[in-house]
């Protein structure tokens, strides 16, 4: 039986509330900078939480043929075209004519699709009073939203422009589950190559929800930190005090390549993406099970997917949100996949400092595994100061370690009981 | 019934309506002329076309009714001696080529879906139709 098609991670694009590139998140994260302070995108006064991480000094100008794409891009599609366009930089190869339908398009994206801006223009032209009032659709003095605001808050507008600019004519697809999106992404994306269905996958996720709907939401839900007076200190995964996670925004893009043609070419790869595990807890919609049930299944299935042992693994990713409820229950799925080898696997959340990127965490999360095999160094969890003695993990603090790493993994757990895992291997460690 | 408009007319909205359609195509305000084809010059795309007129109607605050063109090119020929099944009849060609005088003869082409009426539109296509609903709303 002819071996499994491998596939390897040649390219890196990131716009994070850390940096608008991979090499400016990577050094925040090594120096423990603190993306998060107060919310300077529109005014939350009056809000219980007044913090997030944005974006920072963001601008996306695409070559002149492909301006009118800005168009029809909402601020978080302009993140995925910018972190998707540092990827396909990276890896050095674009898609031709000759080759355009072997490339994919993958991205995680979507808990909140609609533009908040267009959302308060519907509502202020049509339903000022509260009722909807038909006759001033189509009425210009009503100051009607462009028809393309119908075309920018689709949920698939990031795929369908990312693939648009990049001559992307394969297999397309927009994934939403919650949290776990832009985990789901890259798991896709892994898959196509190895069924045959592409030779090389732009993967990746994105979104932003730092808007006075997606705080309110939060907020209501309870989720969020209130530490609006020490912002750098708000998200404290596994520590004993935290008290919510902090929303974020960005994206995270990689191109994925079949193997053996990475290297025929002489790419450089930052890691094989080795497995991809998925599961659905089927519990409640937005608690975890105490227990660790259903990321327990996705960390085993990830790693059965990429013949690897619990042992092998160097690194974890966390999903580390901040919460209590998940920081516990990952924790416990953690110790249930490891036994004994959870004692040493080391473990952080780069959350502490980028805050939750939501769709876009897990792709993001993806780069920075990708990155810590690479550069041999961990990124550590901030703020873990008194480890909640329910959290009892080998978690990296204080400061970056460096250390040669086989195998990591990345955890991603949304809202529904999405769960994915992503394993990762050292490119030195592959044998054919 | 088609009202007179002069050179002047045109060139008085002209740029106006050529900044509306630079901005809404994203170009440069110098590649647009008044002989422009939307989609076959300028790289429109249908939604692109709902975009300009939304724009038109609001920077110049009046109202164009979708279809309009067709409606009064055709005038009080019949719509049956106008279009047969979506295309347009020999008569039906003739009426749109004096209504749209903008658009080169040669553009016109027999057994012409109706649908495919907008391929025909020019930057100055757009300016008799500001001009003309101004007309209309005065």
């Amino acid at each position: 039986m002819p071996s499994r098609r491998r596939v390897a991670i040649t390219g890196l694009g990131l716009v994070t509330p850390l940096g608008n590139s991979v090499e400016e998140t990577w050094r925040a994260l090594l120096e423990g900078r603190s993306a998060i302070a107060p919310i300077s995108g529109f005014d939350p006064s009056g809000f219980p939480v007044r913090i997030a991480a944005e974006v920072k000094n963001f601008s996306y100008a695409p070559p002149p043929p492909y301006r009118k794409l800005l168009k029809y891009a909402a601020r978080h599609v302009r993140f995925a075209l910018a972190a998707a366009t540092q990827a396909i930089e990276d890896c050095g190869q674009s898609p031709r004519p000759d080759n355009a339908t072997r490339w994919g398009c993958v991205a995680g994206s979507g808990m909140m699709a609609n533009n908040f801006d267009d959302l308060v223009r519907f509502q202020r032209c049509f339903a000022a009073n509260g009722r909807l009032a038909t006759r001033l659709l189509f009425d210009p003095a009503a100051g009607m939203p462009d028809p393309i605001a119908y075309a920018r808050n689709q949920p698939n507008a990031g795929v369908a422009l990312m693939a648009q600019r990049f001559g992307i004519r394969g297999y397309t697809g927009a994934v939403h589950t919650a949290c776990a999106s832009g985990g789901q992404a890259i798991g896709r994306g892994l898959r196509l190559i190895r069924r045959g269905s592409a030779d090389m996958v732009l993967a990746g996720g994105f979104d932003s929800m730092v808007n006075p709907i997606g705080l309110a939401a939060f907020s209501l839900l309870g989720a969020l930190s209130d530490c609006n007076d020490t912002p750098s200190r708000a998200s404290r995964p596994f520590d004993r005090t935290r008290n919510g996670f902090v929303l974020g925004e960005g994206a995270g893009f990689m191109v994925l390549e079949e193997w053996e043609s990475a290297r025929q070419r002489g790419a450089r790869i930052y890691a094989e993406l080795a497995g991809d595990g998925n599961s659905l807890s089927s519990y409640r919609i937005t608690d975890s099970h105490p227990s660790g049930d259903g990321p327990i299944q996705a960390m085993r299935e990830a790693l059965r997917d990429a013949n690897a042992q619990p042992d092998e693994v160097g690194y974890i990713n966390a999903h580390g949100t901040s919460t209590i409820m998940n920081d516990r229950s990952e924790c416990a799925a953690v110790n249930a996949v490891f036994g004994l080898h959870a004692r040493r696997v080391q473990v952080s959340s780069t959350k502490s400092l980028m805050g939750h990127l939501i769709a876009g965490a897990g792709a993001v999360e993806a780069v920075i595994c990708a990155l810590a095999i690479h550069h041999s160094t961990l990124p550590f969890s901030a703020n873990l100061e008194h480890p909640d003695p329910q959290c009892d993990l080998n978690f990296v603090r204080d400061r970056p370690v460096q250390c040669r790493l086989g195998l990591a993994m990345s955890n991603s757990f949304g809202f529904g009981g999405s769960n994915n895992s992503l394993v990762f291997r050292n490119p030195e460690d592959v044998r054919q | 019934m088609p009202v007179a408009i002069s050179q002047e007319d045109i060139e008085s909205v002209f740029p106006q309506v050529a900044r509306i359609v630079a901005e809404a195509l994203a170009r440069d305000p110098s590649e647009i002329r008044p002989t422009s084809r939307l989609f076959a010059d300028l790289e429109a795309e249908s939604i692109d076309l709902l975009d300009i007129v939304f724009r038109l109607e609001r920077e110049f605050d009046i109202q164009i009714p979708r279809g309009r063109i067709i409606e009064d090119a055709r005038g009080d020929l019949p719509e049956a001696e106008f279009e047969h099944n979506g295309v347009l009849t020999a008569a039906g060609l003739e009426r749109l080529r004096q209504y749209m005088t903008e658009v080169p003869p040669e553009n016109f082409r027999p057994q012409m879906n109706l649908a495919d009426v907008p391929s025909l539109f020019t930057v100055e296509t757009m300016c008799k139709m500001v001009l003309r609903a101004k007309r209309a709303g005065a």
